[in-house]
């Protein structure tokens, strides 16, 4: 929220779509309220399906700012639908993509002068949105489960010798 | 026969540090980085000095003391200079040193190292006769043969340089362009009359300035006796062998323990042993060869990646956008008559800005990596962008000059 703040004193023409559901909801709710830009984001709770790659396709830009987050899929999902993407360094995911933007999760500043770039340069949505895409190639189940069978073979080879 | 014509760039570019939206309207210094970090000019400028440019000219000098047939050129940005003169000038003098001896050349080339060729070709005089007056007030010599930007050249350039009095040009000597033919010749640029093109051989500045020290070349190690031999073979096929590489190459690309100085040292001996082989400058080599034959080169060719194209600069929407926007502002800028900001408008023509926000990682993604100080190429636009919107802000402040300070300004060329 406090990013969104920071991203609205440059481009007032912004909203911001937090989606999803969790134990924070509420807080983050009336964190945006406190902030006074509650009119500025929307909270549609958990969205699923086709409301979901909806809202990925129509957004500038998908943000994920978590603390900490083991893997995080959403950011795949968001560059298989075109969408550029920033992420926290701390998340899982940001070990595989090269073509996201990346902060630290504590960087507000950081994170709001990335957005706002993001808003200003078309040229740059679309040279994340043309790299990122050709990325999520590299991340389907076929390329995994290929490795994750390599891997089983290579155990069990010593076995079977 | 053969000649070999030593030619070495020296370049750093001014790097924009971190500049953040934040920064915008309120910090006009875009280049003072003090962290710990590459985006640190002078730390670089003091690193690399010490590794490569205060060792490097030492062995030149020995060299050029010892062998009285050895000759080699230069070709400085003026951004370089500028940077010797504000943090070392101990490194300038040892480059005026090396120049006093009478056998080494300096070529002309765009003062800010940039693309402006490209696009704006006033610009690009403009930025040639800064670079051969500030030639000419720090060496005493006024450049006489021109390599553009990172060897970037097409017909086009051609016809500009002989305009402009320039009797060589240099050039890649790249293969989809030569075919079967040599680039150990001379050659006549397409629908030129007078300035002659030298080709870089490829293969064998390569085989210094990138595979010397790679312990995976078939040909590791290199030895200065091997080397001249390969120079020697072309005995009989060739008149020139352009040896065109970055300075850095001793010390900075290849470190010292690559025994890359000790190459060096040994090399001129070797070459010189064969009675056939000598050294010659571009000029020189302008004045004793004659072309063997006319090349046209359509599309822009440059020494960079395996595409030896413009790509590394001008591929992604971001580096069309960066440097589309950034000349836009050309005749805005101009008009200001602000010194310093027509200055840090010009610094921000710097190549090597294009370059860090290259995306082209796949089959050059090592060499990119390497030389990009920023984390991503993202990081780089981002910075870029931003610093380039205060530029445009200062513009937009600039009080309107007087009618005096235009002409004067006018007159000057600023």
């Amino acid at each position: 929220m406090h990013v969104a703040k920071r991203v609205l004193d440059f481009v007032p023409n912004t909203y911001f779509i937090v989606a999803g559901s969790g134990d924070m909801e509420r807080q983050v709710i009336e964190q945006a309220a406190h902030l006074g830009i509650a009119d500025r984001v929307l909270f549609p709770g958990f969205v699923r399906d086709k409301e979901l790659s909806t809202l990925y396709r129509n957004a500038d830009l998908f943000v994920l700012p978590s603390v900490s987050e083991p893997f995080g899929i959403a950011p795949l999902e968001a560059l298989a639908n075109k969408t550029p993407v920033l992420i926290s360094k701390q998340s899982g995911v940001t070990e595989i993509l090269s073509h996201v933007l990346k902060t630290d999760f504590w960087d507000v500043d950081e994170m709001a002068n990335k957005v706002v770039a993001v808003l200003r340069h078309e040229s740059l949505r679309k040279t994340l949105q043309e790299n990122g895409k050709h990325e999520t190639y590299r991340c389907g189940w076929t390329h995994a489960a290929a490795k994750c069978i390599e891997l089983y073979r290579k155990l069990l080879r010593p076995a079977f010798d | 026969m053969p000649s070999v014509c030593f030619y070495f760039q020296v370049h750093q570019p001014e790097r924009i540090k971190r500049y953040r939206i934040f920064d915008i309207d309120n910090d006009h210094n875009y280049w003072n980085d003090s962290s710990p970090t590459n985006l640190n000019n002078r730390r670089i400028l003091e690193k690399v000095a010490n590794k490569c440019y205060l060792p490097a000219t030492q062995t030149l000098l020995y060299l050029l003391q010892e062998h009285p047939e050895f000759k080699i050129s230069f070709s400085f940005s003026g951004i370089i200079l500028d940077q010797f003169e504000s943090y070392m000038p101990e490194v300038l003098r040892a480059f005026q040193e090396l120049v006093k001896t009478g056998r080494v050349e300096i070529l002309s080339e765009t003062y800010y190292h940039s693309l402006a060729f490209l696009h704006s070709i006033k610009e690009f005089r403009r930025q040639v006769r800064l670079h051969d007056e500030k030639i000419e007030s720090l060496f005493g010599i006024r450049p006489r043969v021109l390599r553009n930007t990172e060897l970037i050249y097409n017909d086009a350039l051609a016809k500009e340089a002989e305009v402009l009095g320039y009797k060589g040009i240099l050039a890649e000597g790249a293969d989809h362009i030569l075919k079967w033919r040599s680039p150990n010749f001379l050659y006549r640029p397409q629908g030129r009359k007078k300035i002659k093109l030298l080709l870089k051989n490829y293969r064998l500045s390569d085989d210094m300035a990138f595979r010397f020290g790679s312990r995976d070349w078939s040909e590791y190690p290199l030895t200065a006796p091997k080397f001249a031999e390969w120079i020697s073979a072309i005995n009989g096929n060739g008149e020139v062998v352009n040896l065109f590489l970055d300075f850095e190459t001793f010390g900075e690309h290849q470190w010292e323990d690559t025994g890359i100085f000790h190459f060096l040292r040994e090399l001129p001996r070797e070459i010189l042993k064969h009675p056939d082989n000598n050294f010659v400058t571009p000029s020189e080599a302008v004045d004793r060869y004659d072309v063997r034959g006319e090349l046209s080169f359509p599309h822009a060719v440059s020494w960079a990646d395996t595409e030896r194209d413009v790509s590394a600069w001008l591929s992604n929407p971001m580096q069309h956008d960066a440097i589309n926007k950034l000349y836009g502002l050309e005749e805005r800028v101009l008009k200001t008559g602000d010194k310093t900001l027509i200055h840090d408008w010009r610094k921000l023509q710097t190549s090597d800005h294009f370059y860090y926000m290259c995306t082209k990682w796949f089959a050059d993604g090592d060499v990119h990596k390497y030389f990009n100080p920023y984390e991503t190429p993202y990081d780089a636009f981002i910075s870029f962008m931003n610093v380039l919107n205060d530029v445009q802000l200062r513009v937009e402040q600039s009080p309107r000059p007087n009618l005096f300070k235009q002409l004067l300004s006018a007159l000057s060329g600023a």
